[in-house]
């Protein structure tokens, strides 16, 4: 069985984040760098059905600039068996990812594509949606509990209503969820081992997907996030203020 | 438009040793300010496991830091809260070497009358069942050891600085020191002045960038730090007052934390941060370890040598943060010799926080009276002063990460006993 992972590479958003003055981008001179969060869960998880089940490949795969190189070495050291960049410069939106990542799959053959719900750095969680809905393949988000079963894998998802429990055929796409577990620090021979496990580098233009861009980024701006506060002496004073200022409204 | 404040003293850098040193000038009766650039306790201080053994090489150091106790006790009282915890801590060796050098180190912790004995590998198991033992060639035990809570002694700190008078400044980073005639006259942040006969370097891995300030070069190096705390484990529980372990065979130290079990190493082969290119209000609590670090990977294989359940899967966090050493590991306290009016108080190399009671107490004295109740020979801040080898920063940055690197590595010959009275 092969599992392809996919991951994105992402700023650490626990980080001070500012856009540049212009506008135009964010600001990412020392910023550092991480696998998505979500997708490092997927990871794990799929790593962890190959140390439980014979014959399971794990092969990790990004679509990014050349410095993707490293979060993909991360991915390896983790436990994935091969990587794959796609190596693209273009600023893409979830729709071309996925677009990509359809002809990767095509390429790769996969029985199951584990990855995050959603990247950290846009929220957009589409991804995944897009990428089955372009395969015509089954899906399940959100998964917090996965369990392969003889028709396929149960997966436990996690809604607004409590958890929802699906059953989906192989091959499959499926998107995790924070609790699914915890991802692992490589160990020292995960860490050597990655740096001759086998990276395959592919130019986007090779997968022949013309991007069709969807989405434009208009303008960056950071958000004054400093809260503004006072010391008050007495509740009078806080209920004083509160009639002059109003409740804060509910949301 | 400039505002202008005055005060006796100006500390920069309100981590435990600014902190403490504030406290006790204000004891005496010095208006103090503190100016930190981010958050009170939130550089190394915050990150800092806080172990106490309080038996070192340097008979000096040792008293300074069974007086450093005392004073803790002192606080607990004044606060209300347990900030030492006495847990006892456990040194043990898996070499032959490591035996002989903790045999020298009960010779000479008995011959100053300090609570310290053998403990066979047997009791050791009984003490301390999460851990292995059937490798141990020897330990030895003292009773009175733990470790410092630092949110607790920050908190002491704060609480009876303030009530003293101190006044702390979050979020208010230096940007220069006023100097006139060789010597100090306050410093300079956002848009203030703080106007001061005396100015406190206490900004732990920032100092070195302090002391630049005054075209001074600080001998101090910042060098990163990682360990582990597991989440409680249900076979293998910890007590809180399980005993602090030190494997310097392995690198480790461990100690309690909430049911789990921190373990950190000093690593041979450290990092040195640049803190020039840390954005200036850099929060050291988002620091953050890769999935793939190198350092971690280490901290995971000593920890399973020593503790068996844990591995990769254990649940546990990785803390990382920045320590600042100095070349021989000793801090800096005090004056050079070219400038007036600026202390120094840096450089713990890991320590900072069971150092930092006594020290403050030490740098009161040094500003107030001239001199201290203490023989501060070795960690006079003018030790290097000028010396070929200890101006640039790329040598101080290879002589302080050797020292980190060989810090728990290289086997310790204690002072004689002789100076130790």
């Amino acid at each position: 069985m092969k599992i392809l992972v996919p991951t994105k590479r992402v700023p650490d958003t626990d980080q001070k984040i500012a856009a540049a003055s212009d506008g135009s981008s964010v600001e990412i001179d020392h910023l550092p760098f991480v696998v998505n969060p979500f997708d490092a869960i997927a990871l794990e998880e799929a790593v962890r059905i190959s140390e439980r089940l014979p014959g399971v490949d794990v092969v990790a795969i990004g679509v990014g600039e050349a410095d993707y190189e490293q979060q993909i070495r991360t991915a390896l050291a983790m436990g994935a068996a091969r990587g794959i960049l796609i190596q693209c410069s273009r600023p893409l939106d979830p729709w071309n990812v996925a677009r990509l990542l359809q002809a990767a799959v095509e390429r790769e053959q996969p029985d199951l594509v584990l990855m995050g719900k959603q990247a950290v750095d846009d929220d957009a969680n589409q991804t995944g949606q897009f990428l089955a809905a372009l395969l015509d393949w089954p899906q399940a988000t959100f998964a917090s509990r996965i369990d392969f079963v003889d028709s396929g894998i149960r997966v436990q998802r996690e809604t607004d209503h409590g958890l929802e429990t699906l059953l989906v055929p192989l091959p499959a796409v499926i998107t995790v969820d924070l609790r699914l577990n915890e991802p692992r620090y490589a160990s020292m021979a995960g860490i050597m081992k990655a740096r001759k496990k086998p990276l395959e580098t592919i130019a986007a233009e090779e997968l022949g997907v013309s991007l069709q861009p969807r989405v434009e980024v208009l303008r960056y701006h950071s958000n004054d996030s400093r809260r503004r506060g006072e010391r008050l002496e007495s509740v009078d004073q806080l209920a004083e203020l509160l009639r002059q200022e109003g409740m804060p409204k509910r949301r | 438009m400039t505002i202008t404040h005055t005060a006796d003293v100006v500390i920069i850098g309100g981590g435990v040793a600014g902190l403490s040193t504030a406290m006790q000038l204000a004891a005496r009766g010095a208006s103090v300010v503190v100016l930190e650039r981010e958050r009170i306790g939130n550089g190394s201080t915050g990150r800092a496991a806080g172990l106490l053994g309080q038996l070192r090489g340097n008979a000096e150091h040792t008293r300074m830091l069974i007086d450093g106790v005392k004073i803790v006790r002192h606080l607990e009282q004044q606060v209300g809260v347990e900030i030492f915890v006495q847990t006892g801590s456990l040194r043990i060796a898996e070499t032959q070497e490591r035996a002989e050098e903790i045999a020298a180190l009960v010779d000479m912790g008995k011959s100053i009358g300090f609570a310290i004995d053998h403990l066979q590998p047997a009791e050791v198991h009984r003490l301390l069942p999460y851990m292995r033992t059937d490798d141990l060639l020897g330990a030895c035990y003292c009773p009175t050891d733990g470790h410092v809570q630092p949110a607790e002694l920050v908190s002491a700190y704060l609480k009876i600085g303030k009530q003293l008078g101190v006044r702390y400044m979050t979020h208010t980073p230096v940007t220069a020191l006023l100097i006139e005639a060789g010597r100090v006259r306050g410093v300079r942040a956002a848009d203030s002045e703080y106007h001061a006969p005396v100015v406190v370097n206490a900004g732990g891995p920032w100092s070195y960038l302090n002391a630049e300030l005054a075209d001074a070069a600080l001998p101090t190096a910042a060098i990163g730090h990682y360990y582990l705390t597991t989440r409680p484990h249900p076979d293998f529980p910890v007590d809180r007052l399980s005993p602090a372990i030190r494997d310097r065979h392995l690198r480790l130290y461990t100690r309690p934390e909430s049911g789990g079990l921190i373990v950190g190493i000093y690593d041979f082969e450290p990092e040195v941060h640049d803190m020039r290119r840390l954005p200036v209000d850099f929060d050291m609590s988002r620091m953050k370890a890769a999935r793939d670090s190198l350092q971690v990977a280490k901290l995971l294989e000593a920890a399973h040598a020593r503790f068996p359940w844990i591995d990769q899967r254990t649940p546990m966090s990785i803390t990382t943060g920045i320590m600042t050493f100095t070349p021989d590991g000793r801090p800096f306290c005090g004056k050079m010799p070219d400038l007036d009016g600026l202390y120094h108080c840096s450089g713990f190399s890991g320590h900072g926080i069971v150092q930092s009671p006594t020290i403050g107490l030490i740098m009161s004295q040094l500003i107030l009276d001239g001199a201290s109740s203490y023989d501060c020979e070795s960690i006079e801040a003018d030790r290097y002063f000028d010396m070929p080898g200890y101006v640039e920063r790329r040598d101080i940055e290879r002589k302080c990460r050797d020292m980190a690197g060989n810090y728990y590595g290289k086997v310790e010959r204690p002072e004689p006993a002789a100076q130790a009275s």
